[in-house]
């Protein structure tokens, strides 16, 4: 990797010095959360919209390793939960759901909607 | 390949590095020249204090018309890790399609209180691709990003914090291996391979975090974060 290159991308007299910082290893890239594969996954599912099975797995990955470190990131449980709930696991779909509102309480009112809208697609889907 | 990787290896996160690092490093000078600092009005902000961001769909100004859904991979990260409950993007993107909202403008130009009220979050983050192009030349590509994000109250519907930020990668101009001809067909390669695959995610992923992150300018600390409320010094 040629580091200096970044300097062209970005704008400002005060990068240089950032730029010279990130160099020495000043600042360890530490992050709060574990997104593994979460972004690259999501643009190749963009790309290769028929590819929800990668999507599904590359997911699954990502939480079972984030949950191995307690670094699970926000909304990642839910993401999981709506692609099971587009390949008809409704079952699992709803366990996500309420995993995320365990997990983020910022979330319980629209993960309570989201069981609901399940449950009725399930139940109408039984009909 | 090699040639393509050359400087947009995984720039993103030394970036990001790099902007956590100007944070620390503006907490040390901010005490020297606090006067030259033209800090954004946060008052707003502060009364709000949001827990959650809702990244709704982004409107298009490009003609990249995969720009929109491409651009939703690189956003959540830099916000979550800013201490925010960030709302997951691709299942909100797919509910808000269910519901006939698959125009990004009709969501942005909508009632933010009604949006934030279904999806019962805090705030509202609508961001509007300005630019997303190559240009190409023989020599160079240049590649340029450019996004304005607008940050809502989800009770109020009032503004909360916007930002505009432009990018622009260039690949190497100067090559040194002693070699005039070399560094020509050098040159020549990068812009190929720019031009054959202009790599526009660690653009993104840069513009996103210097808009986010960027001490006086960016978002204060969220809940989730150790600075969340001591750092009014900076936002």
């Amino acid at each position: 990797m040629k580091v200096p290159t970044h300097a062209e991308v970005l704008p400002g007299a005060w990068l240089p010095l950032l730029l010279a910082l990130s160099l020495l290893g000043a600042c360890a890239p530490q992050t709060m959360y574990h997104w593994g594969k979460y972004e690259r996954s999501l643009y190749s599912y963009y790309k290769h919209p028929d590819e929800i099975v990668r999507f599904e797995e590359a997911l699954a990955g990502v939480i079972t390793k984030g949950e191995s470190l307690g670094k699970v990131p926000p909304g990642l449980y839910a993401e999981y939960g709506y692609i099971l709930m587009q390949l008809g696991e409704d079952g699992q779909a709803v366990a996500y759901f309420e995993k995320e509102k365990l997990t983020w309480p910022e979330s319980s009112g629209f993960m309570d909607r989201m069981i609901v809208a399940v449950r009725d697609q399930s139940s109408g889907g039984a009909q | 390949m090699s040639v393509r990787g050359h400087g947009q290896h995984e720039p993103g996160r030394p970036a990001f590095v790099g902007l956590l690092c100007a944070a620390l490093l503006a907490i040390s000078s901010a005490a020297c020249t606090p006067t030259l600092i033209d800090k954004k009005d946060y008052s707003a902000f502060r009364a709000s204090h949001p827990r959650s961001v809702l990244i709704v769909p982004v409107i298009n100004r490009s003609v990249d018309v995969d720009a929109p859904d491409y651009f939703l991979s690189t956003i959540s990260r830099v916000v979550a890790e800013r201490g925010y409950y960030v709302y997951p993007v691709n299942m909100v993107r797919g509910l808000l399609d269910d519901d006939g909202l698959s125009e990004a403008t009709l969501v942005h130009e909508g009632d933010p209180t009604r949006l934030a009220e279904i999806f019962g979050v805090d705030s509202i983050l609508y961001i509007t691709i300005e630019r997303w192009d190559a240009r190409y030349a023989v020599l160079s590509t240049t590649v340029t990003v450019e996004f304005s994000y607008l940050l809502k109250d989800g009770e109020k519907g009032n503004e909360l914090w916007r930002a505009q930020e432009l990018l622009v990668y260039q690949p190497n101009q100067t090559s040194n291996s002693g070699n005039p001809l070399a560094d020509l067909v050098a040159q020549a390669l990068v812009a190929a391979f720019t031009k054959a695959l202009p790599n526009y995610i660690p653009l993104a992923q840069q513009a996103n975090a210097a808009a986010v992150v960027r001490p006086y300018k960016g978002i204060p600390a969220g809940p989730y974060h150790g600075d969340y409320q001591q750092d009014q010094d900076r936002f």
